[in-house]
């Protein structure tokens, strides 16, 4: 792939995201909750673009093929168990919106501070948090780093790619805080779904159309379309894997957090739907990628290149190439953007003000801002160091965030949860995935995240019933839920 | 949850045990584009109508 030609797509998308970004600044940013939550206004359509580009990181085009192009449509099958288990969205996005609104919080762990009534618990989900998401922007931007120095084959070099994408993160969570980020998410977004459908398209029509291509894989590798097929995706790994994503959309702050910023139910329910038609299409595109990989290039070592060899390919023309190439650099960035300001948002807002007493809103909001950057550094040096201990809370990250479920299901169902129960089962089963995977990934045979949502689960119930539960706040939040779903039919 | 939440969760979770059970318990030898390709595409889908049921009545009061 011609350097120029990378070079001049990078400038010009920076270029149409800073301007995108710049013209988003509208509203006020002098409150927590405006710049954090864009003042809870946000309409439907740039909701479901910003929530598809946060959520499908570089992971879909380069992981997702990879996983394909390794171990067949066991691949499709796990992304759409994640997708199933966006439904959480149809039942938990009303309450977390409700609340929202009435208690004005602004992250998830406050939420779950304040319904517990222990603000430890707001800084222990908050700690748990970053722990595991700043390593996973760092991996991210490894991942940057190594597709454009591979496709560029070393014009690029690794730490001038990790520059660009940290300091694009940076600039567009700064620019005017949730606003920048949804609005530079959706340009992403879109050109993003467009350019790779048409590159999917014109792959499989080389390959002789749809039943070409299928034809194709058949005569290539047959157990690829069947699971567990050549034993990747046995049933096990593929429980373990699902698991944790099953869960993502409640587990993981930068998307749960944007259960509070829709500006009424309708939008909430636009960005649900929305995101789900992109979500498909993007998994399907993603998928044949990877199978289109395995018919074209059958052999390759590490099957992370399969995707920088397919944009190089004669079947791509060049110009599509490069745009898809930039494309997953600026899913990259959409994703580590949201993580920032999220991260921030739960460093201000429940470790820093709890620590700090009586830290008002405009204190807080200037802490978070002071924040970004740091972060962005850490997520940087962390890039930059490529230590083990970082690939590994990476790798844990969908696993260790699986902790936090139990307490999030307990604050709308559950009215005898406790603060004990919640610190006790987040601390505990925290370590115990870091412990697994540091040690290989299995414990007793089985993955993190089943381990995971299994003791955390089991812990938060049993030190829930033996403590005692904030039973006046409990009734008041429950019933209030109750009270207004009801409504809904 | 409410009976329309308690109905349509239902559903979403008999999808998600059929999205374990019928590529690995049934489809194994399946080796065709009719198969598990198939099953996951179209519970995705179906996955989508029920989302699409279960939120018709969100208001667009603010």
């Amino acid at each position: 792939m011609s350097t120029t030609l990378v070079w001049s797509t990078i400038a010009i998308y920076i270029v149409i995201a800073l301007i995108i970004a710049y013209l988003s600044r509208n509203g006020r940013q002098n409150s927590m909750s405006g710049y954090f939550l864009g003042e809870r206004k946000l309409n439907g359509f740039v909701s479901a673009l910003s929530y598809s580009a946060t959520t499908y990181s570089a992971f879909m085009l380069v992981g997702l093929a990879g996983l394909t192009y390794n171990g067949g449509v066991g691949a499709l099958g796990f992304e759409i168990i994640y997708f199933m288990g966006v439904s959480l969205v149809a039942i938990f996005g009303p309450r977390f919106w409700l609340v929202g609104k009435k208690y004005g919080y602004v992250t998830p762990s406050e939420m779950l501070g304040d319904r517990y009534q222990n603000k430890g618990v707001a800084v222990v989900a908050a700690v748990a948090s970053s722990l595991f998401l700043i390593p996973y922007s760092a991996v991210q931007l490894t991942g940057i780093g190594y597709l454009l120095q591979g496709v560029t084959n070393d014009a690029i070099p690794y730490t001038t790619g990790v520059i660009i994408a940290t300091v694009l993160a940076l600039i567009f969570s700064y620019i005017a805080g949730i606003r920048s980020v949804v609005w530079t998410d959706s340009l992403q977004s879109l050109i993003m779904i467009i350019t790779s459908t048409i590159v999917v398209i014109l792959i499989v029509n080389s390959l002789g159309g749809v039943s070409g291509f299928f034809a194709s894989i058949e005569a290539n590798d047959p157990q690829a379309l069947a699971v567990p097929g050549n034993g990747f995706f046995n049933f096990w790994t593929f429980l373990g894997l699902t698991i944790p994503w099953f869960f993502f959309s409640i587990s993981n702050p930068q998307v749960s957090q944007r259960l509070f910023m829709p500006a009424s139910l309708k939008s909430l329910r636009h960005m649900l739907l929305g995101f789900l038609v992109f979500g498909l299409i993007y998994t399907v595109v993603s998928v044949v990628w990877g199978f289109s990989a395995s018919i074209l290039f059958p052999g390759l070592e590490n099957a992370d290149l399969a995707t920088p060899m397919l944009l190089s390919s004669d079947v791509v023309p060049p110009i599509l190439g490069v745009i898809v190439m930039v494309g997953i650099m600026a899913a990259a960035i959409s994703t580590i953007d949201s993580i920032l300001l999220t991260l921030s948002s739960l460093f201000s807002r429940d470790v820093y003000r709890h620590v700090k007493g009586g830290a008002d809103d405009r204190k807080q909001l200037l802490i978070g801002k002071i924040v970004i950057p740091v972060i962005a550094v850490l997520a940087f040096l962390f890039a930059q160091l490529e230590l083990d201990l970082i690939a590994v809370l990476s790798v844990a990250s969908s696993a260790g965030l699986i902790v936090v479920v139990p307490a999030i299901i307990g604050t709308f169902f559950w009215k005898r949860g406790t603060a004990a129960g919640v610190i006790i089962s987040v601390t505990t089963s925290s370590i115990l995935v870091i412990y697994i995977e540091a040690t290989g990934g299995l414990l007793l045979g089985l993955k993190s995240g089943i381990w995971g949502i299994v003791v955390s689960t089991a812990l938060f119930i049993v030190v829930s019933v033996t403590t005692q539960p904030p039973e006046q706040k409990a009734n008041e939040f429950i019933d209030y839920v109750k009270e207004r779903m009801k409504h809904k039919k | 949850m409410n009976q329309k939440e308690k109905f349509w969760g239902l559903i979403i979770l008999i999808i998600v045990i059929l999205g374990y059970v019928i590529p690995y318990a049934f489809l194994s030898d399946v080796t065709k584009w009719y198969g598990s390709f198939l099953i996951w595409s179209i519970l995705a889908i179906i996955t989508f109508v029920a989302n699409f049921f279960l939120t018709t009545d969100w208001s667009d009061e603010e």
